[in-house]
């Protein structure tokens, strides 16, 4: 008899506090308010474990339970957990980011020579306003406005929350902006189209009481852009003495020196890698 | 009574006395002032010298009367913040070149340790005899005299103004410079493999650049790594070109079976000023037959540079890069004022160079990049 | 005469283990049984051995990945995964500042922090990654992985465990390069759909 009693009493027991069985939408849209719908009854601890969110509160099973949209701002994968006397039960599901919103945009490199094929390489990250990725394609517009030439747009869908695109510098020198935009959102960054190596460097010399003094043409590119002040010329020269040498920095389009020569010697001039023309001046009369 | 009492304690402390300067050397001292042979006046001199007593050394002189002592004391103290001014005559080594009954001519080696090193020079220094004592005639010292002028300073200076830490990932920002190395070449030493080649500064601003290289072994792991500290120009400005070199003491090239190389750079700040050439470089071989490449700074700005290193790169005749040596100057780069350099070249490195390219890198105390 | 010397060994006659000898033996087993779990225990503890991480960069582009930055990637992602499960387990966000950064970072110190504050812990047991690189940007800046994480989840209130669960977990992953390593710079989990 007794047995019989503690066997209906646990059965009893047992119905009234039954396991709970959740039920989150598949998806959700990230800050969005949703409800899980739970079954069975009494009390239980709710959890709700997200990638960057811990909620933990008491609630009742068999009623729907609001989640407020505070609590799933980030996207990935949440576990709905619920806690009663009968133990645990837990459901998956995923929340999505929202629409996009803002960009990270890398535009590089920040200084590029002219006239290079695919140097500049622009990235750019679409975010929705919680900063989660946006992993549904979108269109990504990159409006290019160099310093010279008409404006253009390169238009590219993103791919898991990326969008990327390269193209060439131009001729001429000077600044690019790029402006990536997405829905609302728009970063503008500059890069910078700077001479390329030095091209045709041609020195002359004059003397003076004591030395020789060097002077190149107005150093420029390939494309006839200046190379930029404080670039260095390498001048050297050879007599009999040996060899003299000076690193001298352009300055206003032109590097100078003035080497203590006092015989007839050679001449030679380079930039970096380029090398330049070679003169011969005489010893002084 | 008193009076005896008075005298004993008088020769007593006299006694006590001459016992701790006889303790501290004094007679040794005394017996190298008095020196006998032309060997012991340098080397009372350089005594003197090693341990700063600048009043004791000059009074040593033969020909005190044609030297100032200030002027002396600057050539062997160092000035004008140089090198020599953070340095201690460490040890110095000496032996006789010639002798007659008046003259004779002393070699003497000094070994200075400074803050880069140990930095050697060699003088041979005139001794003669006055009296009954030989002692050193110092070569007069060359006091550089600079004219008052004015120099313009209107080189193009580069400042950097980065991203700062509050900013979000994806902002503006300025790239790292773009460096390349344009040679490498892997030599084999006595007692350790040797990296040299030469970097560039590709692009339009300054860079600072370290060049590390990593040996690997036959299946790819590493063998050692070495940075190239000062034997590199750190600081490039837009397409310059820097020699470097990376030493790994204990290795053999049969070891290895490849390098990996890595250039870092960043932006800094930097001023295309001073302009330093160098004139007169030749080949040559020192006082004690080594092979050295030769010349003369000269300081084309109107600030001082305090301290100068020398950087020689030396091509064969396929223009690659065989070597690479450097050289600390002792004296400050005063403006206008040539000062001679010598750095070190292996004896089988100066038979197969044909050409060679000198860099100087500097530093200056007052200079606010 | 017999000699007076204790056997350690008793003789035929003498046998029949006596309650102190029993109580020595038993201690001896109890000892070296302790023994053996510490030595056990230790190895657990000091099992900060980096999760395995196997990298397969066959489809990555457009720019090409060298073999050391493939080696550094593969390598930081491992210490990050060690550090992201000893700061969750721990409740230690200073573990974070080595190889995460952004909004990885941000994300995860929010967690830390709720997670202090709920008494709620997060445990991973790691069983290793499949990643599978399809971005590096043409620079070389940003570097875009698609992981397939073999985990043990275990969600504790306190010390007690009201989730477990073994599965493959799919992570969305950006790493950018810092100076001396790659820090991972986003991590979302993603359904396993994604990447089909």
């Amino acid at each position: 008899m007794r047995t019989i009693t503690h066997l209906m009493l646990s059965v009893l027991l047992a119905a009234m506090a039954s396991a709970a069985d959740l039920r989150p939408p598949a998806q959700v849209t990230a800050g969005s308010a949703f409800s899980i719908s739970s079954s069975g009854s009494g009390d239980a601890t709710f959890y709700l474990v997200g990638p960057s969110h811990v909620l933990k509160r008491q609630v009742k099973l068999g009623q729907a339970i609001a989640v407020d949209g505070d609590h799933v701002q980030t996207s990935g994968r949440y576990l709905a957990i619920a806690c009663g006397s009968d133990g645990c039960s837990s459901a998956p599901f995923y929340v999505v980011a929202g629409e996009p919103d803002r960009l990270s945009f890398l535009l590089h490199p920040s200084r590029v020579p002219v006239s290079r094929g695919d140097a500049i390489n622009a990235t750019a990250f679409v975010f929705d306003k919680f900063r989660n990725l946006v992993l549904k394609p979108v269109t990504v517009d990159f409006r290019i406005t160099p310093k010279t030439g008409a404006p253009f747009t390169k238009t590219v869908k993103s791919d898991r929350g990326v969008a990327w695109m390269k193209m060439a510098s131009t001729p001429k020198e000077g600044p690019v902006k790029v402006i990536a935009t997405v829905a609302s959102a728009a970063e503008p960054r500059i890069i910078q189209q700077v001479a390329s190596d030095a091209c045709n460097l041609r020195i002359r010399a004059s003397r003076t009481a004591k030395s020789v003094l060097i002077e190149t043409d107005p150093v420029r590119d390939c494309s006839g852009n200046a190379v930029p002040d404080g670039t260095i010329v390498s001048f050297t020269a050879i007599d009999s003495n040996g060899k003299t040498t000076v690193d001298a920095p352009i300055k206003k389009g032109v590097a100078r020196a003035e080497l203590p020569l006092t015989g007839g010697a050679r001449i030679s001039v380079a930039s970096g890698v380029v090398i330049g023309n070679e003169i011969t001046v005489g010893g002084r009369s | 009574m008193r009076a005896g009492l008075s005298l004993l304690i008088l020769v007593v402390t006299a006694v006590l006395v001459g016992m701790g300067w006889v303790q501290s050397g004094g007679m040794a001292r005394q017996e190298m002032r008095s020196a006998g042979t032309p060997q012991e006046a340098v080397e009372s001199l350089l005594s003197d010298i090693q341990a700063r007593k600048w009043d004791e050394a000059y009074a040593q002189l033969a020909n005190k009367s044609d030297i100032d002592k200030s002027a002396l004391i600057r050539e062997l103290n160092g000035s004008d913040g140089s090198l020599r001014t953070y340095s201690n005559l460490q040890s110095f080594s000496i032996w006789p070149l010639h002798a007659t009954a008046d003259k004779a001519v002393v070699r003497a080696r000094l070994t200075w340790s400074s803050a880069v090193g140990q930095l050697n020079n060699v003088r041979d220094l005139n001794v003669e005899h006055v009296g009954s004592t030989w002692k050193v005639a110092w070569p007069k010292p060359n006091v550089p005299k600079v004219p008052p002028q004015v120099i313009p300073v209107n080189y193009l200076r580069w400042d950097v103004i980065g991203r700062s830490a509050s900013d979000d990932w994806g902002v503006q920002n300025v790239d790292t410079p773009s460096v390349r190395i344009t040679s490498m070449n892997a030599v084999e030493r006595p007692d350790r493999v040797v990296i040299v080649g030469e970097i560039v500064n590709e692009d339009t601003v300054p860079a600072y650049v370290a060049i590390n290289a990593t040996l690997l072994k036959e299946d790819g792991s590493p063998l050692d790594q070495e940075g190239s500290f000062d034997l590199i120009s750190h600081t490039l400005l837009p397409k310059q070109v820097s020699p470097y070199r990376i030493d790994f003491p204990g290795f053999h090239l049969k070891q290895v079976k490849s390098v990996r190389m890595d250039a870092k750079a960043l932006l800094i700040s930097a001023s295309a000023d001073p302009v330093i050439a160098v004139t007169d470089q030749k080949m040559d071989r020192d006082s004690l037959g080594k092979n050295v490449l030769r010349g003369a700074l000269v300081n084309q700005s109107g600030q001082t540079v305090n301290i100068a290193q020398v950087l020689a790169a030396y091509y064969d005749s396929n223009g690659k890069v065989i070597w690479v040596s450097d050289g600390y100057v002792d004296n400050a780069l005063l403006p206008q004022v040539p000062v001679p350099f010598a750095v070190d070249v292996p004896d089988d490195v100066a038979s197969r160079v044909q050409n060679y390219h000198v860099l100087v890198n500097h530093y200056s105390i007052n200079k606010n990049s | 005469m017999r000699n007076h010397f204790v056997s350690l060994f008793p003789s035929h006659a003498e046998r029949g283990p006596s309650p102190s000898r029993r109580r020595v033996v038993f201690l001896t087993v109890l000892l070296l049984l302790a023994g053996l779990c510490s030595l056990g225990v230790i190895r657990v503890v000091h099992a900060d051995s980096l999760p395995q991480v196997h990298l397969n960069a066959d489809s990555i582009g457009p720019r090409p990945i060298e073999e050391l930055t493939g080696h550094n990637v593969t390598r930081d992602y491992a210490n990050a995964w060690r550090d992201l499960a000893q700061a969750l387990e721990k409740d230690q966000p200073d573990l974070l500042n080595a190889y995460f950064t952004g909004f990885a970072k941000d994300a995860l110190l929010k967690k830390i922090s709720e997670q202090k504050k709920t008494g709620v812990h997060t445990r991973y047991v790691d069983h290793g990654h499949q990643l599978k690189a399809f971005f590096y940007a043409p620079d070389g800046g940003e570097m875009q992985l698609l992981d397939k994480a073999q985990m043990e989840e275990q969600i504790l209130d306190g010390d007690k465990v009201i989730h477990r669960e073994n599965s493959t977990q799919q992570y969305l992953v950006l790493m950018t390069p810092g100076a001396d390593r790659w820090f991972v710079r986003s991590l979302e989990p993603v359904p396993a759909s994604f990447g089909q």
